[in-house]
């Protein structure tokens, strides 16, 4: 599959770094009854993950909150320690955005969202898209082509809201 | 299963330069030559980051003294997270080599990987030292607990080098 409005969001389980250190966390109970932005990419410490998508959901988070959007989630083929690390140097942590980790890949294979780059040392991670999702289901997909940061950054999310 | 006497599969890891992605050949580094490899759970995990990693940074200078002509450090995280981790703590500027075991081949060939689904870890490395002459296996120091690192770490691997 992969995603279109009118999806209902699979179940997946994700690891995030708590107070106590990592945990493992429902994504169907972090969706519930909310309205909130979901935006993939393909890993921490990346080229343009760190100096263009991430810096777009920055940018934007006030605007989101103030149309509405409760929770604003990163999910990333990592796992929490790296996430963690990454969300504070980049201050998506400070902006409000929770980092959430397909540690095993399984919820991006689910959606076939999958891509493989051997050279750059990149195995099962996400490709990039934006989604609004409201109560689980999705209301608007951004999903950008392989390798590109165009629809899926905060700005042309924002735009469609 | 990895032990002292073995020689070491080759492997080809993927690499972050200043001028872009490359590839580090394991067998070109071990040709004729003595090394130290150690091996970690992940970039930015609580003991990787406060003791085994300082531990060979500290001692990566007594190495060479001792006539170690490489220090290499393993884990199976990509690239990205690889060189940023490096520069964080220092072990770039002590000389120290990062080998991203981006897809776990060579951990699963050596026998060495667990995985942690609850704190979000999955195939990753034991936490071991060894030291490796001419691609054979001399001493193996492998950490018997997790959340420590004494007999991995760099100062008891100087003592018997």
């Amino acid at each position: 599959m992969t995603i279109s409005v009118g999806d209902t969001l699979p179940e997946a389980t994700l690891a995030r770094m708590g107070d106590n250190g990592p945990e493992t966390v429902s994504l169907h109970a972090l969706l519930k009854g909310r309205k909130v932005v979901v935006f993939a990419l393909p890993g921490a410490y990346t080229g343009p993950c760190t100096t263009a998508h991430i810096p777009s959901f920055i940018r934007t988070a006030d605007a989101f909150r103030a149309k509405g959007i409760e929770d604003i989630f990163c999910i990333a083929v990592n796992d929490p320690f790296v996430l963690k690390s990454w969300g504070e140097s980049t201050g998506a942590t400070a902006a409000g955005i929770s980092l959430l980790g397909d540690a095993d890949g399984s919820f991006t294979r689910g959606l076939s969202m999958d891509f493989t780059a051997p050279q750059l040392g990149l195995i099962g991670r996400s490709n990039r898209y934006a989604l609004v999702v409201e109560n689980g289901v999705v209301t608007k997909a951004h999903i950008d082509e392989p390798g590109v940061c165009n629809i899926s950054t905060g700005e042309s999310l924002l735009a469609d809201l | 299963m990895l032990s002292e006497g073995m020689t070491l599969p080759d492997a080809t890891f993927p690499v972050m330069g200043e001028d872009g992605p490359g590839t580090i050949r394991l067998g070109e580094r071990l040709k004729g030559r003595r090394v130290v490899i150690f091996a970690l759970p992940g970039a930015f995990t609580p003991t990787c980051d406060s003791a085994h990693m300082p531990s060979f940074v500290r001692t990566a200078d007594a190495f060479r003294a001792k006539g170690v002509d490489e220090i290499l450090c393993l884990s199976v995280n990509d690239p990205h997270v690889m060189r940023y981790w490096g520069r964080l703590t220092g072990a770039l500027e002590a000389g120290i080599t990062l080998l991203a075991d981006a897809g776990a081949e060579f951990t699963r060939a050596v026998g060495m990987e667990f995985s942690n689904p609850e704190r979000g870890m999955l195939n990753r490395s034991k936490r071991y030292a060894m030291l490796v002459e001419d691609g054979v296996v001399k001493v193996l120091h492998l950490e018997q607990a997790t959340g420590i690192c004494e007999i991995s770490g760099g100062e008891a691997m100087l003592a018997v080098v």
